[in-house]
């Protein structure tokens, strides 16, 4: 594991990354390098040792390298805009900052694919792929920042990921610096590389297992036509019964997404987006595909709105006014900000058809501790994103604010879930982990990862609440883990 | 006679667990016992006997693909999972079902039909398991609008070479807590563990469905007409090309969803492949089953889709230069085809064969694997080709197996 | 009102969750840059203004700096978090100031703020903080001093212009002599010249233009410095225009510098000056609105109740004066066209002015009125959300970012196949043209003002398309 991080052997390696990169691209000003603390979640932060930006895969793969010498752990970072503070630093460490490795590499309509190095922003992929008329389909509500690199390491979804999939079904190629150093090939522009889908194993692994330095993805051709309607609901019941029926009748939405009376009370406040007054709930579905199939379908999504109690429904008639139906909802999470001083905003995931009951426990649990609780959420796939509100000033909040998001992931994983849908476990969820698998599970995911970082430097710490030693055997722990005596890890 | 790992196999399997036949021999190798256990509990108790007499184990399904890939290197145990059958829950409001790995695709299908709903994975060997479909990652002609076994297994249950009992993903489509251990078993020909229960999420059966169809001469209009095809908005569920060795190429393309939208696609594409192209209500004959017979010799080839042309034509290069038969099929909307060839055919030529396919592949930024190929000619041609990234692979192999006993040298680089 | 860390820095927490049990900052214990900290009492930059910033990111990808580089430390949500451990006690050191000298003061990250954090309010009160309190290089000094002695003085301006130039070398010398100044304003000066026609002698405008027609509002007018020493004639057709459309037009000579240089590069005391001397000049002539042709001066302005808000005999008039101001493109759209439109078949493309999109929000209007020309097209600018690189006197002191920055915007301008660039910036002229220039492209340039006259006068094409 790390060496001491005295001051000598981090002077050490950032003078030899100086050497391997150039002056501007290493960061040691304690000024600048605590602007790196944190990403998108803000309460963890951790000053970083060294903050170094590569330009290249072949530079990143040199820094990864020259951290392995010297015993140095290593976090990667895109933009720095997750929420499960994936990016979080080690004080101990080097962060690799992939924001200057931002080159669209090449867009090849006629194999439906665009190679891009992992700092572009999600979407300036489909800025660059529109005027061939395809598209890149993961849409996360921070496309305009986040980069392709971090969607690669949380596997990030978007509302439309109910009909298209995540950034796994969307990435048909990596180059990325393994936790040796090395660059390495994991399949490419043709699908079904043999041999096993590490590339499959990489997607998701939240920057343990190696860092992406050239990421090949899939476009899809643009829609022929798209159509959007927002409903009004007085009751989540009601919108969640229309969703069902949507989902029932076979139709596929694009998206489906709903938010309740307090997130739209944010989201008015931060964008004037004029949803439905006194909606208790709204739904914002947006089907796309040939013209026929669209127009059939939407007729059915109309009138199972209606025979579900929506007062209002809108139609957007052109782009500017699908435009201002999405502004809402993906302003929600920054825009609670404005009707709360503080939040959390959770990330769970249920079956769709339980979101009633669960809706409705939420509910009962923020009436009981007093806490405010805003509702955001992917209806179509059972994701859910509660921003528990509260006000820190005010003693003893933040504790029960604590205690509502947990409750929630609680009622997550007793209806089946997850504990998270889109986010990532990061640092945030590690001691989730353990309510959801059991040691063995923990143990074998962590067979991967011993695969891949034998020497545990690649962002260690993050998903797993107990890191494994590589090289002991499987199987379960009699006593006391040895690493629970040395002090660095806990059980929760 | 004491026959120690037996005794241990039926501790665990009770009467499941017997001496082997000559019947149960995989890809030629015979094998010692077969043990079949009925459930996940019993399945791991299996595989600690096996773990602790040092048994080299290989998991047969419906024994569709025994002789797949490379023959093991060593065989004690097959491990059967004809009993690990049945639907453990199907969540219809929420399209996912859980089914245990033995269960028969066909099987899995029935309990489906009647909510309209469906495993969107195209059998092209009938008969096959769950288990087995998700361990080889078989696929069919509507992996264009479904994607694979990957793209469906949303949950996992498997038994390690050690016993020990993981689960990754879960029930819900939406999950990234953790690693996607899913994705890495499929398609790893059971060489990481024993798979005994999947979670899958489903989709609904289309409420209509058309085959458009046009025949060519070669390689380069087909390539034109799947271009176009591509380039249109109708959203195909599958768009194949069947090349057989006497000439001719047949494009055809599978439209679904609801019927007025059917109907008026089906119309934009009739005027994309040429005003004399054919409808129908279902697909050809040849649909979604390989280009060869069990014993003869079957390829997988993958390309870029602008070169799918380039691997058709030189699949046609390759029967002229050698007068071999060979007959190529598959997906021009996914650039995953399929070759066979006669399993009588010579194996120098069957070798000179692949040299050349696999780097026409190559030239198309994909690859060619021999899936299946009798001993002969299976000893004369390389049958996975080059692998990146096999340093890893055999690190993770090491972490999962590190006695090598499942299915050791099934798989690429000698795993 | 000052909020916890765990690490218990006495700083803002950025919105966001908070728990008690975060991971512990090691290098916390090593404590904090030695030095006084960075702000002192008056007007630092505010901790509730600080705390607005959820850290969400969404302002990165619109910052100039952050495009350019990618650095964390020149993105608005760093130059945020570069404040906060200023106000938690952090010095103000060479760095620290650097990163805040090189935002361009752009506002495009306020456009893009979801959580509405005021971060034009965040930067000024940093930058006059800067300016009192960091010792700044000889040579920085040296610079800056020249700027400000020049850039604020049509008439000294007028001295960089022409055949004059060389003329009034003595005189320029004395000004600016071994500063570095000049060869930084050759190539825009040389970008100038070839905007033909070059003037011989600045129009003279009258002190009050009477209005044509029906009087509907009397507004007082800005002649600004560069906009009245390098285009003269834009001035002059924003006269005309507020003339045509039914406005009387005041326009004492002397008006002084509205201060906009000075405090958007934090020179307060001198930015209060010249906002005194603005609101005395137009004092007593009983304007409705105050008008303003150029972007960054209506900006500034607009805050003038702000700027002058610690000066008890001028903070009430200083903020009725505020309330008055409006951008040419605002007002003629409040009172709505009288005045007919002559065709003008032309492609244009407009350029969003920072100061005047994301600053004072003014989009609409100016694609409003030139939407309402019969004949005229307009296309938009890829990327128009980026600022040009002029940023008033940013281009003077950063060169190479500013000179990269309009090259990607000439190359989006230049992409659109107009004939004409539109805007309502002297700076962004200048910029665009001298980018323009340096990339071999070729396109004709014109305010808003210039396009609207030549409509209303029913002039011909040909006299906008002055080629750069």
């Amino acid at each position: 594991m790390a060496t001491t991080d005295t001051p000598t052997s981090i002077d050490a390696l950032a003078a030899r990354l100086r050497a391997i990169l150039s002056d501007e691209q290493v960061v040691t000003d304690r000024q600048e390098l605590r602007t790196y603390e944190c990403d998108g979640l803000a309460v963890y932060k951790v000053i970083p040792a060294l903050v170094v930006l590569p330009r290249t895969g072949t530079e990143c793969a040199a820094v990864v390298r020259a951290c392995v010498d010297a015993g140095v752990p290593f976090v990667a970072r895109g933009s720095g805009t997750g929420l499960s503070g994936g990016a979080l630093p080690r004080a101990d460490g080097v962060l690799i900052v992939t924001a200057q490795m931002r080159r669209i590499l090449e867009i090849a309509p006629q194999d439906q694919r665009a190679i891009v190095e992992p700092g572009v922003f999600n979407l300036q992929v489909t800025r660059a792929a529109t005027p061939y008329g395809y598209y890149y389909a993961p849409d996360p509500s921070s496309q305009q920042v986040c980069s392709i690199g971090g969607n690669v390491a949380e596997n990030s979804g978007g509302a439309h990921c109910l009909k298209y999939g995540f950034t796994t079904n969307h990435v048909t190629g990596i180059e990325f610096a393994t936790p040796d150093g090395e660059l390495v090939r994991l399949g490419g522009r043709a699908p079904d590389s043999p041999g096993y889908d590490l590339l499959g194993a990489f997607v998701g692994s939240e920057g343990t297992l190696g860092i992406a330095t050239e990421v090949t993805v899939r476009l899809v051709r643009l829609p022929e036509t798209v159509r959007t309607l927002l409903a009004g609901f007085r009751t989540t019941d009601e919108a969640g019964a229309a969703t069902s029926a949507i989902i029932g009748a076979g139709v596929v939405p694009a998206a489906i997404e709903m938010m309740d009376a307090l997130a739209i009370e944010a989201a008015e406040a931060a964008v004037r987006c004029g949803y439905p007054a006194g909606a208790g709930a709204v739904l914002i579905v947006e089907l796309d595909g040939p013209t026929p199939e669209v127009d059939a379908q939407f007729e059915h999504v109309e009138r199972f709105c209606r025979e579900n109690g929506a007062f209002e429904i809108r139609i957007a008639e052109d782009d500017i006014e699908r435009a201002m139906i999405w502004k809402g909802r993906k302003s929600a999470f920054a825009a609670v900000g404005r009707i709360s001083r503080d939040y959390i905003v959770q990330d769970g995931v249920i079956p769709r058809t339980a979101l009633p009951d669960v809706l409705r426990r939420i509910a009962e649990i923020s009436r009981e501790r007093g806490v405010r609780v805003a509702n955001v959420f992917h209806a179509g796939d059972g994701n859910l994103h509660p921003l528990v509100l509260f006000d820190e000033t005010i003693e003893g909040q933040t504790e029960q604010a604590e205690q509502v998001s947990g409750a929630i992931l609680d009622l997550c994983i007793e209806h089946g879930g997850s504990i998270t849908g889109e986010h990532g476990v990061g640092m945030d969820k590690t001691k989730h982990m353990p309510r959801m698998f059991t040691d063995d599970d923990l143990d074998t995911m962590q067979l991967v990862r011993c695969a891949f970082d034998p020497q545990g430097l690649s962002n260690p710490g993050k998903i797993f609440p107990t890191p494994r030693l590589c090289g002991e055997v499987p199987g379960r722990h009699k006593g006391v883990h040895p690493l629970q005596e040395a002090g660095v890890a806990e059980v929760f | 006679m004491v026959d120690g790992p037996l005794d241990a196999l039926r501790a665990a399997a009770g009467e499941a667990a017997r001496p082997a036949e000559d019947a149960d021999a995989v890809a030629g190798v015979p094998a010692r016992y077969v043990a079949a256990p009925a459930s996940t509990d019993e399945a791991a108790a299996v595989v600690r006997a096996a773990a602790a007499h040092d048994l080299a184990v290989v998991v047969r399904g419906a024994g569709t693909k025994q002789d797949w890939a490379v023959p093991p290197r060593r065989l004690d145990l097959v491990l059967d999972t004809r009993r690990l059958t049945g639907v453990v829950e199907h969540a219809a409001g929420d399209l996912v079902v859980v089914v245990r790995a033995g269960t028969t695709c066909e099987e899995l299908q029935e309990k489906l039909t009647p909510t309209a709903q469906q495993l969107a994975l195209d059998a092209p060997l009938p008969g096959a398991t769950v288990g087995g479909t998700v361990a080889v990652s078989t696929s069919g002609p509507r992996r264009m609008i479904y994607g694979t076994v990957r793209d469906m297994l949303i949950g996992v249950t498997i038994v390690r070479p050690d016993g020990a009992v993981a689960h990754a993903g879960g029930k819900v489509v939406k999950n990234v807590a953790g690693y996607d251990l899913g994705k890495l078993v499929a398609g790893s020909y059971g060489t990481l563990g024993l798979i005994t229960r999947c979670a899958f999420r489903l989709h609904p059966l289309p409420a209509a469905t058309a085959l458009v169809g046009q025949r060519v001469e070669g390689a380069e209009e087909a390539g034109r007409l799947a271009a176009a095809v591509l380039a249109a908005q109708v959203v195909p569920s599958a768009l194949e090309v069947d090349a057989p060795p006497d000439g001719g190429i047949e494009v055809a393309v599978l439209l679904e969803g609801v019927p007025e939208g059917v109907e008026r696609r089906v119309t934009t594409t009739r005027q994309l492949l040429g005003g004399d192209a054919t409808v129908s209500g279902s697909p050809p004959a040849w649909w979604s089953a390989y280009p060869w017979s069990s014993g003869d010799v079957g390829l997988k080839l993958t390309a870029t889709l602008s070169r799918v042309p380039a691997l058709l034509a030189a699949a046609r290069a390759v029967r002229v230069r050698y007068g071999a038969p060979l007959a190529v099929r598959g997906s021009a909307g996914t650039g995953v085809l399929y070759a066979g060839l006669p399993g009588v055919t010579d194996p120098d030529v069957v070798a000179r064969v692949v040299e050349e396919l696999r780097s026409a592949a190559r030239g198309a930024a994909g690859h060619a694997v021999v899936l299946t190929a009798p001993a002969a000619v299976r000893d004369r041609v390389d049958v996975w080709g080059p692998v990146g990234g096999l340093d890893l692979m055999r690190r993770v192999k090491q972490q999962f197996d590190p006695d090598g006993r499942f299915a050791p040298g099934r798989f690429v680089g000698g795993i | 009102m000052t909020a916890q860390t765990p690490a218990g820095d006495g700083v803002a927490a950025p919105k966001g969750t908070q728990v008690t049990s975060a991971p512990r900052d090691v290098l916390g214990a090593v404590g904090r840059t030695p030095g006084e900290p960075a702000f002192d009492d008056h007007h630092p930059p505010q901790l509730d203004l600080i705390s607005d910033c959820t850290h969400c990111g969404f302002c990165l990808p619109t910052c100039p700096t952050y495009v350019l580089w990618g650095e964390e430390m020149d993105s608005p949500r760093g130059r945020i978090y570069l404040m906060n451990s200023g106000v938690g006690g952090e010095p103000m050191t060479d760095s620290m100031v650097q990163h805040f000298d090189r935002c361009l003061g752009c506002m495009a990250c306020v456009t893009a703020c979801p959580s509405g954090v005021q971060y034009d309010r965040l930067i000024e009160d940093t930058r006059q903080q800067v300016e009192r309190r960091h010792a700044r290089s000889a040579r920085d000094r040296a610079l800056r001093g020249a700027i400000f002695r020049l850039f604020p003085y049509p008439r000294r301006l007028r001295l960089l212009r022409g055949p004059l130039r060389t003329y009034q070398a003595v005189g320029l010398q004395r000004l600016v002599a071994r500063t570095g100044l000049l060869p930084r304003l050759l190539p825009t000066l040389a970008a100038l010249e070839s905007l033909a026609p070059p003037l011989s002698r600045p129009e003279r405008l009258p002190e009050r233009v009477p209005a044509r027609g029906q009087r509907r509002a009397v507004v007082g007018m800005l002649t600004g410095c560069v906009q009245s020493a390098f285009f003269p004639d834009v001035n002059a057709a924003t006269a005309r225009i507020l003339a045509a459309e039914g406005c009387e037009v005041v326009i004492p000579r002397r008006q002084g510098c509205c201060g906009a240089l000075s405090v958007h590069n934090g020179r307060e005391a001198e930015a209060q000056r010249f906002a005194r001397g603005v609101i005395d000049a137009f004092e007593g002539t009983g304007i409705e609105y105050f008008v303003v042709n150029s972007a960054g001066c209506g900006s500034c302005l607009k805050e003038y109740g702000i700027l002058l808000r610690d000066d008890p005999a001028y903070a009430e008039r200083a903020a009725a004066f505020a309330a008055k101001v409006r951008d040419l493109s605002e007002v003629l759209v409040e009172l709505g066209p009288v005045a007919e439109r002559h065709p003008l078949p032309v492609t244009v493309a407009y350029h969003d002015a920072c100061h005047l999109a994301h600053a004072q929000g003014v989009r609409a209007q100016p694609r409003q009125l030139l939407g309402g020309i019969p004949g005229l097209e307009l296309r938009e600018v890829a990327d128009a959300e980026i600022c040009c690189g002029s940023a008033g006197v940013w281009n003077v002191l950063n060169p190479e970012p500013a000179r990269q920055l309009g090259e990607r915007k000439a190359r989006d301008v230049l992409a659109t196949g107009a004939q004409l660039l539109v805007t309502a910036n002297p700076g962004c002229l200048m910029q665009v043209a001298a980018s323009v220039q340096r990339i071999g492209g070729t396109i004709g340039l014109a305010h808003t003002a210039q396009v609207l006259d030549a409509s209303i006068r029913g002039l011909p094409v040909q006299r906008l398309l002055t080629r750069v």
